[in-house]
């Protein structure tokens, strides 16, 4: 059986929007929940809203990743644009896994403050990574 | 000795995240040793700009190749300084477009160099090769 290879084009891009705003909203949530007064209901509800944000995000980065891999046949940087996406992939990938995977296990009421401090630099920081990443992405696409 | 519960998360963390790295070389890896996806394809990569392959433009891409792309590419076009250039996983406009534009600090332009008839010829060879 032979799969249609223009098939990995679209699927990479229905599958590889959902994570970059799943990272994105995860981040306004978490940071709104960090600042938000304890007194507050909403800083547990921006929390938790984080905490499944992130956790889908992480989920969603596995078809992204596949179906850029068919559609690249296999390439793990590549060249010019391909190779700059692939720079922000692949750290924004790990990132975006460890964190859902923290999160998951630590969520709220494990973690401290400073715990959680660190957890949203790196939250950011991965964020920013998967803006750079949906940045080349486009410039693959509109300058092919 | 009990770590606290968000340390051995972040070793957990660490764990997945490397083991899903892992898993994202080895697929790619079996990607590229699978026929159908490692192979090169017949026409462009998706484009919208096909580029017709004829023996001819063939070989006047072949020509060009070895005057202006061969010292970094290879005689062979299977890399040297460059990369090997054989089976690219970009389109045909993609691979006229770098052609044209060079990679900064990587490649130069050949804009001034080739007009669009001498990069269709470069292009047509570039997809020839197997």
């Amino acid at each position: 059986m032979r799969i249609d290879p223009t098939i990995w084009p679209k699927l990479h891009g229905a599958s590889t929007h959902f994570p970059m705003a799943l990272t994105m909203a995860a981040a306004l949530f978490d940071g709104l929940g960090f600042v938000w007064p304890k007194s507050s209901p909403r800083k547990a509800q921006f929390h938790a809203a984080g905490y499944y944000t992130i956790i889908l995000g992480a989920l969603g980065t596995f078809p992204a990743v596949l179906s850029g891999l068919f559609m690249t046949r296999g390439q793990l940087l590549g060249h010019d644009a391909l190779r700059f996406h692939h720079l922000f992939v692949w750290p924004a990938f790990a990132g975006l896994v460890g964190l859902g995977v923290w999160r998951a296990l630590a969520n709220d009421k494990a973690s401290s403050p400073r715990g959680f401090a660190v957890y949203l630099v790196v939250l950011f920081l991965t964020a920013a990574l998967m803006a750079g990443a949906g940045y080349w992405g486009g410039e693959l696409i509109l300058n092919s | 000795m009990q770590f606290p519960l968000e340390m051995r998360a972040l070793g957990w963390a660490v764990l997945v995240a490397l083991l899903s790295l892992g898993s994202a070389w080895l697929a790619a890896i079996s990607i590229k040793a699978m026929p159908s996806f490692g192979a090169a394809p017949t026409s462009s990569a998706g484009s919208s700009s096909e580029i017709a392959v004829s023996p001819k433009l063939v070989d006047q891409g072949r020509e060009l190749f070895g005057m202006s792309c061969s010292e970094c590419h290879g005689d062979d076009a299977h890399g040297d300084e460059g990369p090997d250039l054989h089976n690219l996983p970009i389109s045909n406009a993609r691979t006229a477009v770098t052609i044209k534009k060079g990679i900064k600090g990587e490649m130069p332009t050949f804009a001034r160099k080739y007009d669009a008839a001498h990069i269709a010829a470069l292009v047509s060879y570039l997809r020839s090769l197997r």
